[in-house]
């Protein structure tokens, strides 16, 4: 990470507390992390989908060291960057290391969402530090995932990664982060626009003051050059470490073409197991544009703060992805601690609260049900996902709403705030 | 011109007078007391065209040269010609061979259900795949089975496990095996009629009258098989064999052993088949036990009773009484079997479960073999745990020179091979972590609550010497059970709710994002 500590702070007090308040945060992770309980989550395929799970990268490693091809079929999906990594120097055959290295990876996702938040406030810290560092380490979609291994929490450090070196106006780190990011897991380039578009101007609230943007767009033609180049030069590394092409058809292909119909908390995998065979490339299209379709409105819109837009452009991802874990929307609701400003206004936030409560129990029920004992109809978990389905939109229309509304303020007596 | 038309003619007229005397038809029955009681009986009916070589397949765009057979079974003439096939082994049983109970079974494929494998020069116009594609339905159709769905999602090559029994032509291009098996394929009456039909006396006369699908497709275990190779020395040959296993106890009051030809076929042997070079029937006698036999054989050779079809004047009805009730054996003794394997699918789930493979070395000296997986794509091992214990410690020396051919979702099947090693009078207990994969609605079978058959696991005992590259094997393979996989099943019921849920659910989320994004907020004054 680049994040140097910060400078004391004017203000003493809160800042040790916030150390010490993280520390406990991480050695109860980490505690958690070694204790068996993660091992119930071994075969969980809510917290680890086809593309993400340990096992499969454990088999890809082992296939690698053996000379045989892991990309020639099977059920390895990962990219070649993190074969590369864990045949080298990442731990991956014995579990308590890559327990640690996976609560590791978390800790540095909650100081990078930490600093994010003090970026956008503009100070070197807060009282509101150890609350947010707290959302993303005790958020449960977020730890259960990583303590199941699955590689979906890399993505959302790098992610937050990303986002920080943009607060930070660091364009080629930016840059570089997010072409890591799109090398495993293709679905995240719909970040690329929001994350530039903050490069270009602040990370500062600005909900309560919207205005078209200042800075020239032509500002943004070489950081997609740039990243356009580190693409190339990171495939170009993926195909050296695999030997050939097949990682393509293998990793992003699976995103564009589904072969893998493994249940997950998405909306993809029941859809195309029942879909008749003639219209599944047609609805894999739409499924893949549809994903295209948010990036320019909510850039549009949120012009005067990118950074609320790629909060947007995450819960999107959460819902709409086609390989999804619990660590896709958990990103998103963890997220939610950086923009106290808007919480007043939100639409319904009870209702999104009792459907998150009610997705969250039921799924892992009926998942179980289903899978492991054998009982239930896979229509019972494929109603579960979709009431997860509508908590996240929930929660997004909940964002859009308080986001926009934030610019009117109080109403005055007399009057009320209706939709143009 | 007159002259040369001429003599063609009566050289074609003579043809089959030339062809007869380049074909040999010969039949055996050969009938064996097992341990356990049970007898099993073998039909083998074998058609050998001198001469004859395989096609070429590189002459597979050329006019062919004509077929004139007379007891050469000529529709499955024309299916190897067509494809060029050099050597091909169908076969098609019915219950689980028990190799600790009965040995080795004569005629080795018996894995349960179909099995089909062929070796076809490569090089030609049409690849070996689109051969062996068309070899596959034409097959199907020849025996009125369901070979046509031995596609690609079943086809393998492993050609290591299957070496060819015959010799192999040397041309230019490099032979290919193509392997597949479908384990929920049983063999019935509707099979064995195309089978007669190939035979030259059909069941008229000879052997063959006593293929009687009423006894024979009641018998606890029965398969029959096709088998063509070159011997290149001699010609083609065909072999068409039938095997079962009956049950004399099964019906019988008084516990005894006895059999006829009556009481296993229903039927006699009434007048020999003419064309037969020879027919004979062998009977392999018991060692210290007390028995008759009927009618006196015409010779005892190397303790196997034989009569001679061609040389009888009534018919044939060969019966063996046994004085004594039968007692079952407290232990089966296994040594015609180097090992004992089991295979079964452990775990509840319906996504995951362990393959455990137990073999148990009965000899005293330690034995190497090849244990071949062929794999449908719906059950995913996970080699890294690939593990090998004894009596519940770690071993690893026993696994060696993995070859594995990882599936693709939707096609390929898996292909693992390896070399075990297992030491003296030990079992050794192999396990490997697998994952069931999920299924689009349209790829289930009918009935999918019943699950999937997988097919057996081959395990073939290896010369001591060998290395690797080229086995050469001691003994003849051996065949585990099948597997039953439960796949966790979408409602079929439902394509139509679930598009209409999953796309309302969308549009209502991108509705109500879209709603907010092209509308501002205002402030009305209310009255």
């Amino acid at each position: 990470m680049s994040s140097k500590p910060q400078p004391p702070s004017s203000s003493p007090p809160p800042n040790n507390n916030f150390a010490v308040a993280f520390c406990a945060l991480a050695a109860a992770r980490t505690w958690l992390s070694l204790t068996g309980f993660s091992s119930l989550l071994d075969h969980n395929q809510l917290v680890s989908s086809p593309l993400t799970a340990f096992s499969n990268l454990k088999e890809g490693i082992f296939l690698f060291n053996h000379d045989i091809d892991p990309y020639s079929g099977g059920s390895f999906r990962q990219s070649p960057l993190l074969l590369s990594l864990f045949t080298t120097i990442l731990p991956s055959s014995s579990k308590p290391l890559a327990s640690l290295l996976w609560t590791l990876n978390d800790v540095v996702g909650a100081y990078t969402l930490v600093q994010i938040w003090r970026s956008r406030q503009n100070v070197t810290s807060s009282r509101r530090d150890t609350l947010v560092a707290a959302a993303y380490l005790l958020n449960p979609y977020l730890f259960l995932p990583s303590l199941a291994l699955s590689t979906s929490s890399f993505e959302n450090t790098l992610m937050l990664s990303a986002i920080l070196f943009a607060c930070k106006r660091k364009p080629s780190q930016t840059v570089f982060t997010l072409s890591v990011l799109v090398q495993l897991s293709l679905t995240s380039i719909i970040m690329v626009l929001p994350a530039m578009l903050l490069l270009i101007t602040d990370p500062h609230s600005h909900l309560a003051s919207p205005q078209p943007i200042q800075t020239s767009l032509r500002k943004l033609w070489p950081l997609f050059g740039e990243f356009s180049l580190y693409t190339i030069v990171l495939i170009l590394i993926s195909t050296v470490i695999a030997g050939s092409w097949t990682w393509i058809p293998q990793t992003w292909g699976a995103t564009l073409m589904l072969p893998d119909l493994t249940p997950n908390t998405g909306m993809w995998w029941y859809f195309f197991t029942e879909m008749f065979d003639h219209f599944r490339p047609f609805f894999l299209m739409v499924f893949s544009v549809h994903l295209l379709i948010y990036v320019a409105p909510v850039c549009l819109k949120f012009q005067y703060d990118p950074l609320y837009a790629a909060y947007i452009l995450l819960g999107i991802l959460g819902i709409f992805k086609p390989y999804p874990t619990l660590s896709d929307p958990g990103l998103f609701v963890s997220m939610i601690a950086l923009f106290p400003e808007t919480y007043q206004y939100m639409r319904h936030p009870i209702v999104t609260l009792l459907l998150h409560l009610h997705a969250a129990l039921l799924m892992p029920l009926f998942y179980d049900l289903w899978v492991v004992q054998g009982a239930g109809n896979a229509n019972f978990f494929y109603a579960s996902t979709l009431v997860f389905a509508c908590a996240n939109g929930a929660a997004i229309v909940d964002a859009l709403w308080s986001g926009l509304r934030v610019a009117i303020g109080e109403t005055p007596e007399g009057y009320v705030v209706v939709q143009e | 011109m007159w002259t040369s038309g001429r003599i063609a003619h009566i050289l074609l007229l003579c043809s089959p007078i030339f062809a007869l005397s380049a074909e040999r038809f010969d039949e055996t029955l050969s009938i064996n007391t097992l341990q356990d009681g049970k007898v099993s009986s073998k039909f083998t009916f074998t058609t050998l065209l001198k001469g004859a070589s395989p096609r070429n397949p590189k002459t597979l765009d050329e006019e062919d040269e004509s077929q004139l057979y007379t007891v050469f079974p000529l529709g499955l003439g024309q299916i190897l010609r067509e494809y060029a096939v050099t050597e091909l082994h169908l076969s098609l049983n019915t219950g689980r061979w028990n190799y600790d109970r009965w040995g080795y079974p004569e005629e080795t494929g018996v894995g349960t259900g179909a099995e089909l494998w062929a070796w076809m020069g490569d090089g030609a116009i049409r690849t070996v795949d689109e051969r062996w594609k068309g070899l596959r339905n034409a097959l199907a159709g020849l025996f009125c089975t369901s070979l046509g769905s031995m596609d690609d999602l079943r086809t393998t090559s492993p050609e290591k496990t299957f070496v060819p029994e015959g010799s192999l032509p040397n041309w230019d291009a490099p032979h290919q095996i193509r392997h597949a098996s479908l384990p929920s394929e049983n063999v019935c009456t509707e099979n064995l009629t195309p089978f007669l039909k190939l035979l030259p006396c059909k069941s008229l006369s000879g052997i063959a009258t006593l293929l009687n699908p009423h006894k024979l497709f009641d018998a606890d275990w029965h398969g029959m098989s096709v088998h063509v190779l070159w011997r290149g020395d001699e010609g083609v040959e065909v072999r068409l064999t039938f095997q079962s296993v009956s049950d004399p106890l099964r019906s019988a009051v008084t516990r005894k052993q006895d059999w006829s030809f009556e009481s296993l076929f229903g039927r006699t042997i009434d007048r020999p088949c003419p064309v037969a070079e020879t027919s004979e029937v062998s009977v392999t006698l018991p060692i210290n036990a007390m028995y008759t036999i009927q009618p006196e054989p015409a010779r005892v050779e190397n303790n196997l009773a034989k009569f001679d079809v061609k040389e009888i004047s009534e018919p044939l009805l060969v019966r063996m009484i046994w004085p004594r009730p039968f007692s079952y054996p407290q232990t089966y003794h296994s040594e015609a079997t180097p090992f004992s394997v089991r295979r079964t699918l452990k775990g509840s789930s319906q996504a995951w479960g362990q393959l455990s493979l137990v073999i148990e070395n009965h000899r005293p000296t330690s034995m190497r073999a090849m244990y071949l997986e062929t794999m449908p794509w719906l059950l995913q091992f996970h080699l890294h745990t690939l593990q090998a214990r004894i009596d519940g410690v770690l071993q690893d020396k026993i696994i060696s020179n993995v070859q594995y051919m990882p599936s693709v979702p939707h096609s390929r099947p898996t292909t693992l091979q390896a070399i075990l090693t297992l030491p003296p009078d030990t079992s050794v207990h192999i396990t490997m972590d697998v994952t069931k994969a999920f299924l689009r609605y349209t790829e289930f079978q009918p009935d999918a609550q019943r699950g999937w058959d997988l097919p057996p696991a081959i395990i073939t005992p290896l010369e001591d010497h060998d290395n690797y590259t080229i086995p050469s094997y001691s003994e003849k393979r051996m065949y585990t059970a099948n597997l039953l996989v439960e796949q966790a099943t979408p409602d079929f019921s439902m394509p139509y709710n679930v598009i209409i849920f999953t796309c309302s659910l969308i549009a209502f989320i991108f509705g109500s994002i879209f709603n907010i994004l092209t509308r501002n907020f205002v402030l009305v004054k209310v009255d």
